[in-house]
């Protein structure tokens, strides 16, 4: 059971990348490459629970790279340990966050579905975006299903609602763009330019149509070929996961480990 | 505080916590879903109380309690989110210009951060429907 963890290198050579670490960046990208197996590793113990494998390895990359800022060679602990705890600890917020160890249950998966059918034709109908009861009435559902379905949307991933709405099933990511929006040059983001970076394609472009060019979330559900419901839910958990970045990511510079603000 | 519109104020309060965030959430989206706003605006909403409520947690580990009060007139709805602890400088410093502010002022129609007897507040408002366009902006 006590055998080697992934990804750990000799104390000797641990404590040499820690002590570069302040002042070489080459250091930190070798932890980062001694530990990725580990974090992986961790991200594969979370799946199948209804997220995808890749963003899965992706809160847990963040949890390594919390690790390694955090991490203390005073304290008597191998490295290797607290980067699998702060790994572990990350990949479970990002669970109890979302909702997502719970199960959608199908009644409202079906709401959702029939949700997302209707909007469009109701739209087009009313010549706006229509309200609850209209969309009850048509999915011949409660309002509070319908309350329930949208937060159930935002909240847990059901990836039967992420594929295309258009029925020749193009992938999403096949009618982004050419253009590559720099949502950063936007006054007030460059605060969170560096967690946009690591953003995927659709999910910049969403932003960048919500918050830049100002549309609604029908109008990019268009645009992007997903259903409103599915924009909806990028923009939930983009947003989220830019505060979070936001929140971990503290001015460097001083020497503020440890310090709790 | 004999306002006669408050009467028919929605409060909720809960503990000051992320994990009771969907639950302002949810009943957020419920009361706009009766004043109506539209699924849109509703779903924007959301979003901007989302951000709100992050943001207020993030200013204060002290808060005990994070309240909700919903609000619905002739124009649409309005939610403000608080917490009950006191904070030094609430707005914060340059709030205009940082990436909290401008979500949440694209989402909402208006914002305001207030200090309510020392408690921080984002105060939020949401047209009901689609309005027409104004017809006269100043």
């Amino acid at each position: 059971m006590s055998s080697r963890p992934l990804g750990s290198i000799d104390r000797s050579i641990e404590v040499e990348l820690f002590e570069r670490l302040p002042n070489d960046p080459s250091a930190r990208d070798e932890l980062v490459e001694a530990f990725l197996p580990l974090a992986e590793y961790l991200a594969r113990r979370f799946d199948r629970r209804g997220e995808p494998l890749d963003d899965l390895i992706q809160v847990a990359s963040v949890g390594l790279l919390n690790a390694i800022d955090r991490f203390d060679l005073a304290r008597d602990v191998q490295f290797s340990t607290y980067a699998a705890v702060t790994i572990v600890g990350e990949l479970k917020r990002h669970f109890r966050d979302k909702g997502w160890a719970i199960r959608v249950p199908r009644r409202l998966q079906e709401v959702a579905l029939r949700i997302n059918a209707v909007l469009p034709e109701l739209a087009q109908e009313h010549g706006r975006s229509p309200t609850i009861e209209e969309i009850a009435a048509r999915c011949e559902a409660t309002p509070e299903e319908i309350l329930d379905a949208m937060e159930a949307v935002q909240a847990y991933s059901t990836s039967s609602l992420d594929t295309p709405v258009g029925e020749d099933g193009i992938a999403p990511v096949e009618v982004l763009g050419e253009e590559d929006p720099s949502i950063e040059t936007l006054e007030g983001w460059a605060s969170v330019a560096p967690a946009l970076q690591e953003l995927p394609p659709r999910e910049r472009r969403v932003l960048y149509l919500r918050f830049f060019e100002g549309l609604t979330q029908s109008e990019i559900a268009e645009q992007v070929g997903v259903s409103q419901m599915h924009v909806s839910r990028i923009l939930a958990q983009t947003l989220r996961f830019l505060r979070e970045r936001a929140e971990t990511d503290p001015p460097r510079g001083s020497g503020s480990r440890g310090a709790d603000q | 505080m004999p306002d006669p519109s408050s009467q028919d104020a929605v409060l909720v309060s809960v503990p000051a916590s992320p994990e009771y965030v969907n639950l302002i959430r949810a009943v957020t989206a419920s009361v706009a879903a009766r004043v109506p706003l539209s699924f849109d605006a509703i779903e924007d909403l959301k979003l901007a109380v989302d951000e709100g409520c992050a943001r207020l947690l993030t200013v204060s580990r002290a808060a005990r309690r994070m309240q909700l009060r919903l609000t619905a007139s002739d124009d649409g709805l309005e939610a403000v989110v608080s917490i009950d602890a006191e904070v030094g400088t609430w707005p914060p410093p340059n709030i205009e210009e940082t990436f909290s502010w401008r979500v949440l002022s694209a989402l909402v129609d208006t914002v305001a951060l207030d200090l309510d007897g020392g408690a921080p507040s984002v105060r939020m408002t949401k047209a009901r429907l689609d309005p027409p366009v104004p017809s006269e902006a100043p």
